[in-house]
């Protein structure tokens, strides 16, 4: 029986989720019949699944929706958003039921024929307003059989073979035949308190009698192949329990399919609890450790009979460990499911229009990962409808459409997943947040006078900001917020947030996609070994001797000048208070390990940075979780134990340090944030002053053996991942040195790479480019300050045409003219944008139409339109910017339909774009 | 050396408690054998900054990560010599494993229930609130450990602290 009761739970549970969202699909879309189809399927399997398991306050509830669902479906009634939130409330009690279900074991007592009327009165025409007729009552339930009253959730004898009787001829398309059989009668149950002839004793809650069951799947049979084969199963030494589980299972899955497509087909998969995968994983993860540690003893041996085998053993292990990892990974739209419903219901509350848009919705991450920010990002969804969207009346008076947008996004990035949640509403109130900081202490008005839009807004992170307790509670924008930091922190997570006032709000999460295995950086300090989690490293730094960085003292704490900022440094033998601390003597080196500690730069003062290593975080033991400084502990490759140290924590450790430090830096970040900066490479190649590479343009750095460069018509190529790899050297030729390896900066594009040959690689630095001079020479986009010289940058573009054996001249231009790039592809953006504005045009890159229609609505204006054809189409079909140019750029011109727009051009003829824009924007002029 | 839990079921055991007879300093106590999951000599425990004083470090236990307490802080005796390094009781807590380190583990003794006597009430009060009870052997006597007090109070603290 408690078996049952849960597995009806869970799937329960799962389908009203469903349901929830697709009724509020429903509502935007009445005339699909598909999405109606599956929400009355869902329901008529919940209320059968009630009446099988003796739940008549359910199933009359799911009856009575169903009823109202069928109108809709026969065409009956038509959709209206009162109706759909009556049906919303029916799932809603529902849900209430079933939490009292799950809690107790058994339907709790109450009334729901007020509702249930409401719903009956809806089914007739009558709208839920006007219904206030006495509510009808349930049948009178005396049974003549028994002789007296049935109790809750029994059925008379009489009914009981009625609603078999009718069963029979009428099951047709849909395998519940016994919910199906009397669609007029609210409670119709399997005997409960029966006795039953084939057991010699009555039947216990929740059984059916073998008799019964039969009876149940011989009605079944035309339509579920399935039912003999469980009928067949159903002996009489098989308790009945067992039976009708596999009964109900088999029914079930008959029942998905036979609605789908008449054909049955049962899906092959099984529950399994959540402790087994965890026990799982934990052994997987102890496999790979000690695999790990094994192909460390044997690298140092010259022993192939046991190389072989375990070349073999650690493929296997990779294959367990990814196909573990597979089990326990589950789309981010299970957490996402709720949302639509809750959207819904804020902007009926709230009088607001919203539009909820989800991108990435089969992102996979750790489930357990999945359960921590589900709650998080449930309440950063409802803050932006809440405080972020405008009235549609305030919006309108913004310009802006009346139905404001929240758009949820998630996809993978290296090992992390990226989360994205903005809004096109007011942004965050900078001025109100400031207050509110300095209210709470937080900050001083000298520091709030130095601190940058974005420094402020981070302070609805800022623990104590908010006064809530928990992430449900909603009283103010931002409030809660430094709750659902701390959980996204707890997890190894980052979050931060960027507004513009008026354009809206835009929160990213970067979480790790699985908490099991993380990659760590292992340091030492003073003769003991610690893990810090390599998501929180932002990079090393060497101090001391034979280094340029040295750790400097300010009123007795320590900083560190790093690239024209002061950070503040923590010293891990301070904060851990063993051993001496690094004392900046000129014979003594050390480690600055920068981390990033809730959005800062910190500096961790470290003896020694030993390895990286994947670890297996295990929780800490009860007494020392009171420490903050450790996160977890881990068993190394070689056995030993060592902490984890938590960033967050060490911050929090030396949290009087950091307020010290915070003016300086936020001194100095002011002026980096200002502006955009890009990270560059430089480069030395045809000639001894650098050039500069916009790093985001670079696939990989490799380096080659002079010799595998081999030459082919007149083209030097380099067998590069099994595929020939073009190689043109910046400047004028590849100068080797004999011994030395060829530096390639390698650029991937459509499965095709192309190799840059530089002499040597420099460095990498972050600077703000403001482009100077535009340059003739070929190959050079133009100019810019970098490190305090002028620096050529480098036109990679020119060089990717030059491997194609495309050489194009290009005609500069000083003229400034507006264009809206639109491609959904990042590279080509990259590609093209700085191209443009290289040629004197001001570009404003988008990735969509999503933000397409922002730009729109914010009423910006273009001299032309250039991207992708599609996208072009797009804007021209929903007539915005409707008399503009528009240049369509494709990796196949001669298939592009050109219809609408001005010139279709191939992507990789990038001097003809710049003609066909100077000469169409020229004609603008003149016209 | 794993648990000797059950060996001597037929002896009445109804009657008689058994122990682990552990050396701490020059006390010999006892330690249910019921409460003890195994015996084991702890290796390369790796030491905790900033933990409690008792917490002696962290060791592992066949992949599994034991918090190994230190008896002798625990009942506020001066620490062992550095070489000495003990002997440890596996004490399972919830999901949990802890490790009371200990100077010796001797054999098993079986005592019968009845001459347990209370802790003589001029005891000094942190060993009393970890001592169970005293039985009086031939040569000297053999304090009970309240195995999960000497334990619990650690996670207790450190959840206060």
């Amino acid at each position: 029986m408690d078996d049952l009761i849960s597995e009806f739970l869970t799937e329960t549970g799962e389908s009203l989720d469903v349901i929830d969202s697709e009724l509020v699909r429903f509502e935007n879309n009445p005339e699909d019949r598909a999405i109606l189809d599956n929400i009355f399927r869902l329901l008529h399997t919940i209320k059968g699944t009630c009446g099988f398991l003796g739940l008549p306050r359910l199933e009359a509830v799911a009856h009575a929706g169903e009823t109202l669902l069928g109108k809709f479906r026969d065409g009956e009634l038509s959709v209206s958003p009162p109706m759909v939130t009556l049906v919303l409330q029916a799932i809603d009690q529902i849900k209430v039921v079933l939490e009292a279900l799950e809690n107790t074991g058994v339907e709790p007592a109450g009334d729901d024929s007020e509702l249930i009327g409401r719903l009956e009165d809806a089914s007739m025409g009558r709208l839920p307003e006007q219904a206030d007729e006495t509510v009808p009552q349930q049948p009178d339930n005396w049974d003549n059989d028994l002789g007296r009253e049935l109790r809750p959730g029994e059925v008379s004898l009489a009914d009981l073979e009625a609603a078999f009787n009718s069963a029979e001829p009428e099951v047709d398309g849909v395998a519940t035949p016994v919910a199906d059989a009397a669609p007029e009668e609210p409670v119709v149950h399997i005997g409960v308190g029966e006795f039953d002839p084939d057991l010699g004793r009555e039947l216990r809650p929740g059984e059916v009698s073998a008799a019964e069951l039969e009876a149940a799947f011989a009605s079944a049979e035309p339509e579920v192949e399935v039912a003999p084969a469980a009928a067949e199963l159903i002996t009489k030494d098989m308790s009945q329990a067992e039976a009708l589980a596999t009964a109900m299972a088999e029914l079930k899955g008959g029942d998905d399919h036979v609605a789908g497509e008449g054909g049955v087909k049962v899906q092959q998969t099984v529950r399994v609890g959540v402790d087994v995968l965890e026990a799982l994983m934990t052994t997987v993860s102890e496999l790979v450790l000690t695999r790990n540690q094994l192909m460390q003893t044997v690298r140092g041996l010259e022993d192939d009979d046991l190389k072989g085998p375990l070349q073999r053993l650690s493929a296997v292990t990779g294959e367990l460990q990814d196909g573990v990892m597979k089990t326990r990974m589950q789309p981010i739209g299970d957490a996402w499911r709720k949302l639509p419903r809750i959207i819904r219901d804020v902007s009926t509350d709230l009088g607001k229009k919203i539009e909820l848009v989800m991108e990435g919705n089969e992102t996979e991450l750790d489930r357990q990962v999945l359960e921590l920010i589900k709650d998080p990002l449930t309440h950063m969804v409802r803050n932006s409808a809440d405080h972020g969207l405008e009235m549609p009346a305030d919006r309108a008076k913004a310009g802006k459409s009346e139905k404001g947008t929240i758009k949820l996004s998630a996809y993978h990035e290296g090992g992390h997943i990226i989360i994205a949640i903005s809004d096109d509403g007011m942004g965050l109130n900078t001025a109100r947040i400031g207050e509110k900081a300095l209210e709470k202490g937080l900050t001083t008005h000298e520091e709030l006078e130095r601190m940058t839009e974005q420094q402020i807004h981070r302070f609805i992170f800022a623990p104590g900001f908010s006064t809530a307790e928990k992430v449900t509670n909603l009283s103010g924008r931002g409030v809660g917020m430094d709750v659902v930091r701390t959980n996204i922190e707890q997890i190894g997570g980052v979050i931060d947030v960027t507004s513009t006032a008026g354009k809206g709000s835009h929160f990213s999460i970067k979480i790790p996609l699985t908490l099991a295995i993380v990659s760590a950086l292992i340091v030492g300090c003073d003769e003991q070994r610690f893990a810090i989690p390599q998501l929180a490293v932002r990079e090393l730094v060497r101090v001391g001797a034979g280094s340029e960085h040295t750790v400097e003292n300010l009123n007795g704490a320590r900083v560190m000048r790093l690239r024209d900022r002061l950070m503040p440094l923590v010293d891990l033998h301070d904060v851990l208070g063993v051993g001496e601390a690094y004392n900046g003597k000129e014979d003594e080196t050390g480690f600055v390990v920068v981390l990033d500690a809730g959005g800062r730069n910190v500096g961790l003062v470290v003896d020694n940075v030993l390895d990286t290593e994947e670890i297996v975080v295990k929780p800490l033991s009860d007494s020392l979780r009171g420490v903050h400084a450790y996160s977890g502990a881990t068993i190394l490759g070689d056995g030993s134990v060592i902490m984890i140290l938590d960033p967050n924590g060490l911050a929090g450790e030396i949290v009087t340090a950091m307020d010290e430090e915070a003016s300086i830096e936020a001194s100095a970040s002011k002026n980096a944030e200002a502006t955009n900066t890009q990270r560059l490479l430089l480069v030395r190649a045809g000639g001894s002053e650098p050039k500069a590479v916009p790093l985001a343009l670079v696939t990989r750095l490799e380096e080659f053996n002079p010799d595998t460069i081999e030459s082919t018509n007149g083209r030097l190529v380099v067998q590069y991942r099994g595929r020939l790899m073009p190689i043109v050297p910046i400047g004028s030729e590849i100068r080797t040195v004999e011994g030395q390896r060829q530096p390639v900066l390698v650029f991937a594009e459509n499965h095709t790479s192309i190799g840059l040959a530089v002499d040597e690689i420099v460095d990498v630095v972050e600077e703000r480019v403001d482009m100077q001079m535009s340059s003739d020479k070929p190959g050079i986009i133009g100019s810019a300050i970098i490190k305090g010289k002028a620096t050529d940058v480098v036109d990679i573009a020119w060089y990717l045409d030059q491997s194609r054996a495309g050489n194009i001249q290009r005609k500069a231009s000083n003229r400034r003219r507006r264009i809206l790039l639109v491609d959904a592809d990042a590279f080509a953006r990259r590609m093209i944008a700085p191209l443009l504005a290289a040629a004197g045009y001001d570009v404003t890159p988008t990735g969509g139409m999503h933000e397409v229609h922002a730009i729109a609505e914010a009423g910006e204006q273009f001299d032309a339109m250039v991207g992708d054809p599609s996208a072009l189409s797009r804007i021209r079909q929903e007539g915005l910017w409707p008399n503009l140019p528009t240049l369509a750029v494709t990796d196949w011109p001669e298939d592009t339909q050109s219809e609408g727009l001005t010139a279709v051009l191939p992507r990789s003829d990038r001097g003809a774009l710049i003609a066909a824009l100077d000469s169409v924007s020229q004609e603008e002029k003149v016209a | 050396m794993t648990t000797h839990h059950g060996d001597n079921a037929e002896l009445s055991a109804e009657s008689m408690n058994e122990y682990v007879s552990v050396r701490i300093g020059d006390q010999l106590f006892g330690a249910p054998v019921d409460a003890i999951r195994e015996v084991f000599a702890p290796q390369s425990v790796t030491s905790v900054p900033l933990a409690l004083c008792e917490v002696a470090g962290l060791l592992n236990l066949r992949g599994r990560i034991v918090t190994a307490i230190d008896a002798r802080r625990r009942l506020g005796l001066p620490p062992r010599e550095a070489t000495e390094s003990g002997m440890a009781l596996g004490v399972e807590r919830g999901s949990e494993i802890f490790g009371l380190i200990v100077d010796s583990v001797g054999e098993v003794l079986r005592r019968p229930r009845a001459e347990l006597e209370p802790v003589p009430a001029h005891v000094d009060a942190t060993w009393r609130s970890m001592v169970k009870g005293v039985h009086r052997l031939d040569k000297e006597l053999l304090a009970v450990l309240d195995v999960s007090a000497v334990i619990g109070t650690a996670g207790a603290k450190a959840e206060a602290a």
